[in-house]
């Protein structure tokens, strides 16, 4: 999947959040969109990079994949 | 063609052993080899012995020293120099370690959090400082070592440990419900790729100058003790391998992970020291010096209410913090600057906490007991094969709880 061409229906900024508050608010702002919506997580904790797919796997969304920028990460949550 | 195969070869070993992260099981087994190692060289490892050092130093350098009472209380007008008190080199090794794994995988940066971040930092500190003074350790000290070394006060802790991260994660619901102030605008400072590579063999060089030297000085064991723990906050780093994590996951998204693993690591570590206590009994070292009071590492009098209570404040400083003893330690060593706020709070209440249970003997001895509960050696009621099999139930038992819940969720707190 193209992850430049998604256009995410939110964006949560968890920059220099660490453990476990990144989850946290991928966790409160994914009920607050609807179902096949995308949330966007702009994170900088390195353990966020294995949390969240494996969040997702267990509480059945879909994680659609991470992209490194200057300082930070983005990764793509589409909600089931 | 054959070196282009050799090279292809070295540049997998090289991102197999630096780069990628390692499985939580892989590390568990390690941590757990590598704490049998260090008691067989020296004594076991915690990270309260460093931070409480580094901790007594900064309140040295506030000017309290004599003012709190810590001069009389141990006789010496300074705290122990940091660079021979093994409890300090401990902390240096670890966080040695993980710098180390965080710059040659490229994870480190200066990641600088929002406000109130910084202000949790604070508060984690001192409720984890607190919790590990009451539990005789942090959660390696007061849990994971002391199972391991085979004394009842682990037992005490994880039970406060269960309680402290239910309550702690409440408490972070309720906060992101209620409390707006300070809530983002982290920022991040990376440094480029190849100088991080530098740092990291900058570091290297420096942990192997360091073995050579003490090893070559009048502290001998102190090469292998920066050694073995560099290899420890190494391997903690590469697997993010957080034991406050197996508390509080079960609860927040029902993952077993981790703490399936801790309960894998502390079974093999009761088995290897167990084999070790048990033949040290009645044998004399290189000196001629009787070794029968080497049961008595990490035995503590906090089997009651000190390792419950403390346990629970220690989990939820945890909690707040994003980190244990150990999970702090080598989230220093990745630049997270949260837990370099965590660490100088944590490591001053550890010091106050101990001076005071010194002056007022708090925690006895051995022979005179504790009231912060009792010390309970486990093989002196059940036997080494005794010991063993109530370590490997109650693992077992705790393995069967988390499985159950990741299946059923049972145990999860709603947001």
């Amino acid at each position: 999947m193209d992850l430049d061409s998604i256009k995410p229906d939110q964006i949560l900024d968890a920059k220099g959040l660490s453990c476990p508050m990144p989850l946290l608010r991928t966790k409160k702002a994914i009920n607050s969109i609807a179902s096949g919506q995308i949330l966007e997580v702009l994170g900088t904790d390195p353990g966020s990079k294995n949390d969240l797919p494996s969040w997702c796997e267990r509480s059945g969304h879909n994680c659609l994949g991470a992209k490194d920028d200057v300082g930070f990460f983005h990764i793509f949550i589409k909600k089931g | 063609m054959s070196d282009n195969v050799l090279a292809s070869k070295a540049k997998g070993l090289y991102q197999i052993l630096c780069q990628d992260n390692w499985g939580k099981n892989t590390v568990a087994i390690l941590v757990a080899l590598l704490s049998i190692l260090m008691l067989a060289w020296d004594r076991p490892w915690g990270a309260v012995g460093a931070v409480r050092n580094w901790g007594e130093w900064i309140i040295y350098g506030t000017g309290l020293w004599d003012l709190l009472g810590f001069a009389d209380v141990y006789d010496s007008d300074t705290p122990k120099a940091f660079l021979t008190h093994t409890g300090s080199v401990i902390g240096i090794g670890f966080i040695g370690g993980a710098f180390l794994s965080a710059c040659l995988g490229g994870n480190f940066a200066l990641r600088i959090p929002p406000k109130l971040e910084m202000v949790k930092a604070v508060f984690a500190g001192i409720f984890m400082g607190a919790g590990a003074t009451l539990a005789g350790g942090c959660n390696v000290g007061g849990f994971y070592n002391a199972i391991g070394n085979l004394s009842a006060h682990g037992f005490a802790m994880m039970a406060g440990l269960i309680i402290g991260a239910i309550l702690g994660l409440k408490y972070v619901y309720w906060e992101m419900e209620n409390i707006s102030w300070g809530a983002s605008g982290g920022k991040t400072i990376n440094l480029p790729g190849a100088l991080q590579i530098l740092l990291g063999i900058a570091t290297l060089a420096a942990l192997l100058i360091g073995a050579y030297t003490y090893t070559n000085g009048d502290i001998e064991k102190l090469g292998g003790v920066l050694l073995i723990t560099a290899l420890l906050g190494y391997a903690f780093q590469r697997g993010r391998w957080c034991m406050i994590q197996g508390f509080r996951e079960p609860h927040m998204t029902g993952n077993a992970k981790m703490a399936k693993s801790i309960a894998l690591s502390i079974v093999i570590l009761a088995i290897g020291i167990a084999i070790i206590k048990s033949k040290y009994i009645g044998l004399s070292d290189m000196n001629g010096n009787s070794m029968d009071y080497f049961w008595k590492h990490y035995v503590r009098g906090t089997f009651g209410w000190g390792g419950v209570v403390g346990g629970i404040l220690f989990a939820f400083g945890a909690i707040q913090a994003g980190g244990c003893g150990t999970g702090t330690l080598w989230r220093v060593g990745e630049g997270q600057i949260k837990l370099w706020i965590v660490t100088p709070f944590f490591g001053m209440a550890c010091a106050v906490g101990s001076m005071l249970s010194k002056k007022y003997n708090w925690e006895g001895s051995i022979e005179e007991g504790s009231s912060l509960g009792s010390y309970v050696y486990l093989p002196h009621l059940f036997g080494y094969s005794g010991t063993l099999a109530l370590i490997f139930l109650i693992m077992a038992v705790w393995y069967l709880i988390v499985a159950w819940n990741e299946e059923t969720n049972k145990l999860m707190l709603e947001m």
